[in-house]
Formats: C-alpha cells, structure tokens, sequence
C-alpha cells in the first residue's frame, strides 16, 4: 500500500482552499471507521487523506429557529447523549444506541455515515423523517441540500468533490411517536438488513395528521416511502389499515428494487418490522 | 496548508511522552505494536469487528485498528500495559483470573480497555451497562459470562477508584 498524504487543517477555510485545489484527489477521513477499513483492503486509493475530525466548524449541537443542528463532525456517542436528540429526534437517538459497536460509536461521525452513502446507513432513515436538510460547504459558497436527494446510488452521494458537509438541521419533533428498529445478524457489530424510522403526528381522533416511513438496508438508497405515507394519513391505525399499509409497503419496496433473490425475504420482513413498529398505536 | 507524507506526532502512552514520524495511512495499532513494541494490543480481524485491538484514547475506547496513526497527535492513550504489571496486577485483572475470564486470552487485553474505559467514567456500574460496554469485543472461549461477573467485581474491588 503506498501510503497518501496527509493534510489536517486548522480551519474550515483552509480545508475548503485544499478541496477547491485537489477535491478529486481527497477522501474526507474523520472518525475512520469506514476509511481505514477500505485503505487496509486496497479499495481506497488516492492521493490525499484529509483530515476534519478536529475542525471546530463541524461540532456541536444546538436548537435554533431552523431545527435541530447536528455537525457533521459530531459522533455516534455525543449525539446518543444529547438531552436536544432525546427531547426533539428520538429515533436518531435510538439509531445511535444501537449503532456498530461503542468503540465505533466514539469515533464515527453523522457526516461520515451519510457521507459514506451506504444504503444500510443507520442514521440516515431517521434523517429522512425529520426532512432534515444537509448543509454542504464548497469552494463557491455554501448550500443546503434535502438529505433525502444527496444519494446518487449505493455509495454515491450528491458531494462534490470541493464540497464537505457543514451540519444537518432536523425538523425538531418533540412529543410525537417516533421509533427506529433495526433488523441484524446480531445486537452489536452487524450490518443492517433492514432498519426503519417512523415518526408520526396523530390529531385529537386518533387518526394520522401525517406519517413519516424512512426505509434503509432495503433499497439501493435509504428512501421515504411516500405512497405508504400519503395511504395513512387521514386514517384510524386499525388493524386493518396497517395490514393494508404493510402489503403496500412491501409492493413499493419492491417496485424500487425489482424481484431479487433477497425478496423472498425482505418483503416479509419488512411487513413485519413495519407492524412491529406501529404495533404501539394499534386500535382493535 | 502544508501536508505531510511522514508526518511528526507527539502523544502520551501510559504516562509517557512519545515523539514518533508516522505515515497518514499507518493505523495506531501499527505504532501501538511495531513501533513501540507493545504487544499486549492484538490485531484481530483488522477491520473494527472483534475489539482485540481497543485502546483508551482521552478516556474512550477506540479501536486502534481504524485509527489513523496522525490522529494519535496530541492524545492521551492507554494500552493494557499502563493497567497493571505482572507484580501489581490492576483489580479488573486480578478479577478476570479469580472469575476465570481468560481461556485463550487473545481478547482479554481489548476487553479490558473496555472495562476501563467503562470504570473511569462508571465508578459502579450496572450489569447492564457492563454488558454494553463489553458489546464490541468479541471472546469466542468463554461464552463471556465470567467476564461480565469479573468486570462487576473488579470494579468492586476499586478498580472503578484509580
């Protein structure tokens, strides 16, 4: 392996002059957790590592007017112990509880997961619900950008190569239901097969003021599952209704991903992670 | 900004300062191991999945194996050689033998940097949060029964205390 070069900057304006200079030729390295795993393989080759695991600009989290900002630099760990993610983004918590392992935890970064653009990324489905915007910054200034149209394909995201991500702001969601459920090999450590967030807002006759599906591990990018959405809202979560919604949530997922040999399997599972979920609110 | 292909880093290990030239795509377990010559941090699976390489760097367990050597610069890191020594064995230590956690004891170094990252922060914990913390290192001997007892009782016995 032919070592890359190394550059830490001490300020995000430097880290922006080095993108806008050797963008194509850089990988973003922060908690590691993902890039060190593909440097040792040999999959990652490039010429410069960048690293922005002690740039300021991308710590912190806060509430403002806007919604709840989480920087991109900030960690599995940190956002698990935010009393703002308990109170406003519960399934994000609950993401971060059950995310890789707590040696992972302590170094991986929100920025990075999403970054990476893995399709089972496990912070991303409780992103989706919280219609949480990405803040990207670039060489020609800085953009905001819907979390849920950064993801190209499985492993491609939207950055571009002079771009790194500042923060996410989430719609806050305080006192809602909301959930996230992972289906794994095992309770630590395993790729997710399936995961899903739910966040949901019920009016005073206990039907959906509205419903928010995010799917991850299920198709080539984690994706809202809108017509699933659109059917609940309105409507009593009776057994029938969500029996309906499960087989509807099925069909979509598989009108993304087409009939593949895991199918057989996630089309079930993903009826049953679904009822599982909702199993709270459930009226007989 | 300059940058760097060996790049000069100054870190604490077990009470000592080090100065080391480290290459950007050198992980911290190679540092930990060939450079510095500690071996009690093992490589496992090399890919941050079993936790026999688990360091405590200001005060957090990481897996050295995903860390980028140049990121070690300016830290705090322990290895399971600034637990204990072999006359003055640290409590988590003497309870892993007393409770018979090490069979092979290929992952007992990472799992006790587990546990003392757990315990500096954790004086007392519960079961629950020992099982928590133990959950990244993977011990294909015992059936990990032992070493979750051990953990409870080594941190009994004041190794939460040091």
């Amino acid at each position: 392996m032919i070592d890359p070069t190394y550059a830490r900057p001490e300020t995000l304006d430097d880290a922006l002059l080095f993108l806008k200079r050797h963008g194509a030729d850089t990988c973003l390295l922060a908690g590691g957790t993902d890039v060190m795993v593909d440097l040792r393989s040999g999959k990652l080759k490039i010429p410069y590592l960048m690293d922005i695991s002690r740039l300021p600009e991308l710590q912190g989290i806060a509430l403002w007017e806007e919604g709840l900002s989480i920087g991109a630099g900030v960690t599995i760990s940190e956002i698990y112990a935010s009393p703002l993610v308990r109170e406003h983004a519960p399934s994000m918590l609950k993401a971060c509880a059950f995310f890789g392992s707590p040696q992972i935890r302590n170094v991986a970064t929100i920025g990075g997961n999403v970054g990476n653009a893995s399709p089972s990324a496990d912070t991303v489905p409780s992103l989706l619900v919280h219609e949480t915007k990405a803040v990207l910054a670039g060489s020609s200034g800085e953009r905001t950008v819907a979390v849920e149209n950064l993801f190209d394909g499985p492993y491609q995201s939207g950055i571009r190569p002079d771009e790194l991500i500042l923060r996410f702001i989430l719609a806050p969601a305080r006192g809602r239901f909301s959930d996230f459920q992972k289906i794994g090999r095992r309770k630590a450590l395993a790729i997710s097969r399936m995961s899903m967030a739910i966040l949901a807002e019920r009016a005073g006759d206990e039907t959906f003021r509205f419903i928010r599906l995010g799917l991850g591990s299920a198709t080539p990018t984690p994706m809202r599952m809108k017509a699933v959405e659109s059917f609940l809202a309105g409507k009593r979560p009776d057994r029938k209704t969500l029996e309906e919604g499960a087989l509807l949530m099925a069909e979509e997922m598989v009108h993304v991903t087409g009939r593949r040999p895991s199918t057989v399997y996630k089309e079930k599972a993903v009826q049953g992670l679904f009822l599982r979920m909702l199993e709270p609110l459930a009226e007989n | 900004m300059k940058t760097y292909s060996v790049l000069p880093i100054r870190f604490n290990i077990n009470g000592e300062e080090v100065h080391l030239e480290v290459g950007a795509g050198e992980t911290a377990l190679h540092v930990i191991r060939e450079r510095l010559s500690l071996k009690g941090t093992k490589e496992g699976c090399g890919m941050g999945e079993c936790g026999a390489c688990t360091i405590v760097v200001d005060g957090k367990s990481v897996n050295a194996c995903l860390m980028a050597a140049p990121q070690l610069d300016g830290r705090k890191v322990m290895t399971v050689e600034g637990l204990g020594s072999v006359e003055n064995l640290h409590p988590l230590q003497e309870a892993l033998l007393d409770h018979h956690g090490v069979q092979c004891g290929f992952c007992t170094p990472g799992l006790l940097m587990s546990a003392q990252a757990l315990i500096q922060k954790t004086p007392r914990p519960t079961h629950q949060q020992v099982v928590e913390s133990i959950s990244g290192n993977l011990c294909r001997c015992t059936g990990y029964q032992q070493i979750v007892t051990a953990i409870e009782d080594g941190a009994k016995k004041g190794g939460g205390e040091t």
